[in-house]
């Protein structure tokens, strides 16, 4: 009996998936039908299961035929190796970041705006990062194209007691304020910025705050900035 | 009340002039509106209805000429502690200081570490009652305030004071 019904359901189920749906519905007993039904479902997902897997097999095929996967920052570092052969330090650069030379910032920054392979149409983030007393400052930038949905780190490093980098805050006008929150924090100077002063603290402050080798004030205006404190830990 | 005792009719009530001055002050202490951080939000939940300053007669006031309380809720930056000194300043007397939460009454997180940060209101204005917490709910604020009436009530005004 039990036989019966399964080569009943399995007969239904092969006529089904040849097109012919009426075999399954023109079984009578309820449970029976049903049971075909879900055989049917299941042996669908199965055939659909192995259509994407032979498809992806073709694909891995294809993907293997290109010579190597760059990623977007590598691309467009050589896209502006091209460009700006002597601005671009290569050794430097790695798959998450372009490092380059300060002195042509503006003209490339103006390329990575402006050119249709970049269209980098926003400025993210600038950062100011001190990588210890005894090396250089370094400001990152943070670019992001809205037409081709990529991103790219820049990076550009600058003298500890001459830090000068050039401003983008023309090409980029939201620039204005990262720039002089950079300076605020660590004193690196944006040339051609048109009103770098600092943006969070007051404007008699003394010192940059977040480089290391900072020291904090011991008087602002008359009020103590306790350095020692007592009672604690 | 001594020799006044029945001397009046009975709509009249007879106190001394210093203990009504104490009541009067402490009943209507209106505060100053400003907020520097996350404690401002907890001043705002205490004022708004549900805690209601309303109850214990205190309405937040615009402007320091109008204000009698400065509550200080938040962090004092070292570029706003020369603004709250000001705005101290401005008030007319008599005038009260309540220092809301850890960061104003003692630099709270930023104590070791924060260089902008002033550690204390207490360094630039006189503080009358301070509130731990951080951020204070708004029943701790409340019972600084009922503490700070307290002391309100208490003080004595027109009484000359010895050495």
């Amino acid at each position: 009996m039990t036989d019966n019904l399964e080569q009943l359901i399995n007969d239904a189920v092969e006529k089904a998936l040849a097109g012919d749906m009426d075999a399954i519905n023109n079984i009578e007993d309820r449970v029976t039908r049903s049971k075909a039904k879900a055989a049917l479902v299941k042996a669908k997902r199965e055939a659909a299961k192995e259509q994407t897997e032979k498809s992806s097999d073709e694909n891995s095929i294809d993907s293997s035929d290109v010579k190597q996967d760059l990623t977007i920052n590598e691309n467009i570092a050589e896209l502006l190796i091209q460009q700006f052969p002597d601005d671009i330090i290569k050794e430097l650069s790695s798959k998450e970041h372009i490092q380059i030379q300060s002195k042509n910032w503006l003209i490339i920054s103006k390329y990575l705006r402006d050119d249709p392979a970049c269209l980098f149409d926003s400025l993210q983030c600038i950062t100011g990062v001190d990588l210890g007393e005894e090396s250089d400052l370094e400001v990152r930038y943070n670019l992001h194209s809205m037409t081709h949905r990529h991103a790219v780190e820049i990076r550009i490093s600058c003298l500890r007691n001459k830090a000068k980098v050039p401003s983008v805050e023309s090409i980029w006008r939201i620039g204005d304020w990262f720039e002089r929150e950079t300076y605020d924090m660590y004193g690196i100077e944006f040339e051609g910025h048109r009103d770098l002063k600092r943006i969070l603290l007051p404007e008699d402050w003394e010192g940059w705050p977040l480089r290391k080798d900072y020291e904090v004030q011991e008087t602002y205006h008359g009020i103590v900035v306790p350095k020692v404190k007592e009672g604690w830990e | 009340m001594g020799v006044f005792e029945n001397k009046f009719q009975d709509n009249v009530v007879v106190a001394s002039l210093d203990k009504l001055l104490g009541w009067a002050r402490s009943t209507s202490p209106w505060f100053f509106q400003f907020g520097l951080a996350c404690c401002a939000i907890e001043m705002m939940a205490t004022a708004a209805s549900r805690h209601d300053l309303m109850r214990i007669g205190m309405i937040p006031r615009s402007s320091p000429r109008q204000a009698d309380v400065m509550i200080v809720a938040g962090t004092v930056t070292l570029k706003m502690a020369l603004r709250v000194k000001k705005l101290y300043e401005q008030m007319a007397n008599p005038k009260y200081v309540i220092s809301m939460g850890s960061c104003a009454t003692s630099g709270g997180p930023y104590w070791q570490h924060g260089y902008h940060v002033l550690k204390g209101v207490d360094l630039v204005v006189p503080v009358d009652v301070y509130v731990p917490g951080c951020p204070p709910r708004p029943e701790a604020l409340i019972e600084g305030l009922l503490k700070l009436q307290e002391k309100i009530q208490s003080e004595r005004p027109l009484t000359r004071k010895t050495a």
